[in-house]
């Protein structure tokens, strides 16, 4: 007795071609090879593009070997990671030290409740309506009140400028603390490394590419307005170690004019850097307009 | 000795790799400097005896205006000028580039004139500083009167030496002014200057359009009850009427090789937009909706009109292919887009769109993508058109509540500044082509 699903399955065999399964086979192993190729390294993969990550040179000294410039890069370099453990405690010092400033603060509405004190004062004042009678045929009793109600708001006036004086007075003791207190924070990174941001090495300083790169940057103007397209050429800059450009070739023109004749300027300014190199390098610089064009 | 050349040539292979292989790579996305740093110096008189301060003064500040407009350059400061400003060679050889070069130019022009029987001669040339050649250099002569039309010259000249475009400041605008208190025809230069009455209507005169090919205007009049689409030659001032269909004819615009006009008729009691051919017979009918439809403009390659419709409720900018008469809407937001502008170069269309009861002008790319606003503050700012090279968008703006006037500023909203004179309440500017 044969299952009904080998039965079926027996149908669907008389159905095939001859050589069906070998097929089949054949079909899912090169299925199975196609993703093996796709990640061995025969079939190199491009880079995912990564945002634009912008560096400033803060410091232009050139170095050939610059190290990292980020705090978090540091520990990398110096296993002892002593230093990066006292940071953490600055800042907390710093930073609860501001905040008790507000509390001292609101103890300002205790001072403020003393000007009600006044209120009491006309427990005072019978005092002076006693000595006042006697002149009583010459002052009504509407003009005793408005005098007393005058009385009244000198004090409070005075009560007030109290407040007031006090207030700044406590102000400035406040301002003067913080500042003391500023005065005695360090950075928190006083140790951390000069130098670039995706830098490895062992020197303080900027690498020379980087000098360079901004060197002909600056060197380079050209507008918006001249722009068509998005142009962009090769250019082979080569420099002795004076900082000197011996010779440069144009691997590629833009075919734009305006925009060729403008580097031709960048390079005619860049004849010579206004330091020297570590040695004489080749650079291979690509101009385009990226980044200006980019804006709105 | 075989193994010695074999050695020689591996090693001379390994060391030109590893020669090409230490080219540091970088990338440079944006100059550091944006503008063109230039230095203007004043024109000096060529002849003895023919000095007129007046002719160069004039022309410098026209010159300047124009080079400021561009927002090319950065102008040298020029009570920084040193001894080679008061030179007058202008000649490569005769020049102290070193001079310029410590002020931070990169450009330079330079230039003398001389006046003889009420007629001035200006020589003029543009250097570049960091290579020491000479760019471009002219020589004009004219009239007296025609130094601020040879100041516009140079600039557009200037603009062709340094961007292989030239400028549009030679160029005409034309514009509708209630000046004689009837809305009438008038053109004037790009600056601003030398206005001259066009039409004498005595009645409501609207929407004018440069013809592409001819030195001829057509635009609509009220001047016999019904608004009529006229045609008027610039120089001969000869006027004629070019539809005059019963309803509405507005609107008019020329096609880019100037063969054809859309416009809005309303004959079928219903404002569709036709093209007419210019001798003002229906060539096509290119909408047909129960909506308004008005306003069209041609894109440059002229295969494609964008117009102002309400079919789908509130105003917003279509676009209508001429050969297929299909439609596809292009604006989206707000809820009042109108007077839609093609950029001549294509892939832009300004227009102006109303929120809280106030109009802006806006660019938006031709697939609907990238829609950026160009003005902002108080005040509505109305009826873009396109400089011919598309560099800049001309605007009636009304800042002072009520009165208008024609505003220039560049195609990304920088360096709006008013060109007509107040009290004329101006509006409804045109652009013409190469003049």
């Amino acid at each position: 007795m044969v299952s009904p699903r080998k039965q079926r399955w027996q149908q669907l065999q008389s159905v095939f071609e001859p050589g069906f399964k070998q097929m089949l086979l054949i079909s899912v192993l090169l299925h199975l090879l196609l993703p093996i190729l796709y990640y061995s390294p025969l079939f190199p993969k491009r880079a995912v593009e990564k945002p634009p990550v912008y560096k400033v040179n803060l410091v232009n000294k050139i170095v050939k070997n610059p190290q990292a410039g980020r705090p978090e890069a540091a520990p990398v370099k110096k296993k002892p990671v002593v230093k990066p453990k006292p940071k953490p405690k600055p800042k907390p010092a710093v930073k609860p030290k501001p905040i008790p400033v507000k509390p001292k603060a609101i103890p300002k509405p205790k001072p403020k409740p003393a000007p009600v004190k006044p209120k009491p004062v006309p427990k005072a004042e019978p005092v002076k309506k006693k000595p006042q009678p006697k002149p009583k045929p010459a002052v009504s009793k509407a003009q005793e009140n408005t005098l007393q109600k005058r009385l009244e708001q000198i004090r409070a006036n005075k009560q007030k400028q109290a407040n007031e004086e006090a207030r700044k007075a406590r102000i400035a003791a406040l301002k003067a603390d913080a500042l003391a207190e500023s005065s005695n924070i360090k950075s928190p990174i006083t140790d951390a490394p000069v130098g670039m941001a995706d830098g490895k090495g062992d020197e303080a300083g900027v690498s020379a590419i980087a000098h360079v790169q901004e060197f002909i940057q600056q060197q380079w103007s050209f507008s918006k307005y001249q722009a068509t397209g998005n142009p962009e050429a090769e250019v082979k800059m080569f420099y002795s170690a004076e900082g000197t450009l011996l010779h440069f070739k144009f691997i590629k023109k833009s075919g734009n004019s305006a925009f060729d004749e403008s580097l031709l300027r960048a390079i005619a300014k860049s004849r010579q850097l206004n330091q020297p190199l570590p040695e004489s390098m080749e650079f291979h610089i690509f101009f385009n307009l990226k980044d200006m064009l980019d804006r709105p | 000795m075989k193994y010695f050349k074999v050695s020689l040539f591996i090693i001379m292979t390994i060391s030109l790799l590893c020669s090409t292989a230490f080219a540091a790579r970088i990338e440079i996305s944006a100059p550091g400097v944006q503008t063109i740093p230039l230095a203007m110096t004043h024109l000096i008189p060529m002849g003895v005896g023919s000095a007129q301060p007046a002719v160069a003064e004039e022309f410098q500040q026209v010159l300047q205006g124009d080079l400021e407009l561009s927002g090319l350059f950065d102008l040298v400061d020029p009570a920084s000028f040193l001894s080679d400003a008061r030179k007058l060679g202008l000649r490569r050889t005769d020049i102290d580039f070193y001079q310029w070069r410590m002020l931070g130019a990169e450009t330079l022009i330079k230039g003398g004139y001389s006046i003889a029987a009420g007629k001035v001669t200006i020589e003029l040339r543009l250097f570049d500083v960091v290579s020491q050649r000479l760019l471009t250099g002219r020589r004009y002569m004219g009239k007296l009167t025609d130094v601020r039309k040879i100041a516009h010259t140079f600039a557009d000249q200037i603009l062709l030496s340094l961007t292989g475009e030239k400028g549009p400041f030679s160029t005409k605008i034309a514009y509708i002014s209630k000046r004689t208190g009837h809305k009438e025809l008038y053109l004037m230069d790009v600056d601003g200057y030398q206005p001259i009455r066009m039409t004498n209507h005595r009645s409501i005169v609207l929407n004018p359009d440069f013809s592409p090919t001819r030195k001829e205007l057509i635009f609509t009049s009220y001047s016999k009850e019904n608004p009529d689409l006229y045609r008027k030659e610039i120089y001969t001032g000869r006027e004629s009427r070019l539809s005059l269909k019963q309803g509405l004819n507005i609107g008019g615009r020329y096609s880019p090789d100037g063969r054809e006009i859309a416009l809005t008729l309303s004959k079928d009691k219903n404002s569709e937009i036709y093209l007419i051919g210019t001798d003002g017979t229906i060539h096509k009918r290119l909408t047909n909706h129960y909506s308004i439809d008005v306003d069209p403009s041609w894109s440059p390659k002229g295969n494609k009109i964008a117009f102002v419709s309400d079919r789908r409720g509130n105003p917003n900018i279509f676009i209508v292919d001429i050969r297929t008469l299909e439609v596809t809407r292009l604006t989206y937001e707000g809820k009042y887009n109108a007077t839609p502008a093609w950029s001549p170069k294509g892939g832009r269309i300004a227009f102006a769109r109303m929120d809280n009861g106030i109009f802006n002008i806006f660019t938006i790319r031709e697939d609907g993508t990238d829609e950026r606003q160009l003005t902002f503050g108080k005040g509505s700012k109305e009826h873009p058109r396109w400089s011919p090279d598309g560099r800049f968008l001309i605007y009636s703006a009304d800042l002072n509540g009520g009165e208008k006037s024609i505003w220039i500023m560049r195609a990304d909203g920088t360096g709006a500044k008013r060109i007509s004179a107040p009290g004329g309440n101006d509006s409804h500017p045109a652009w013409s082509g190469r003049w």
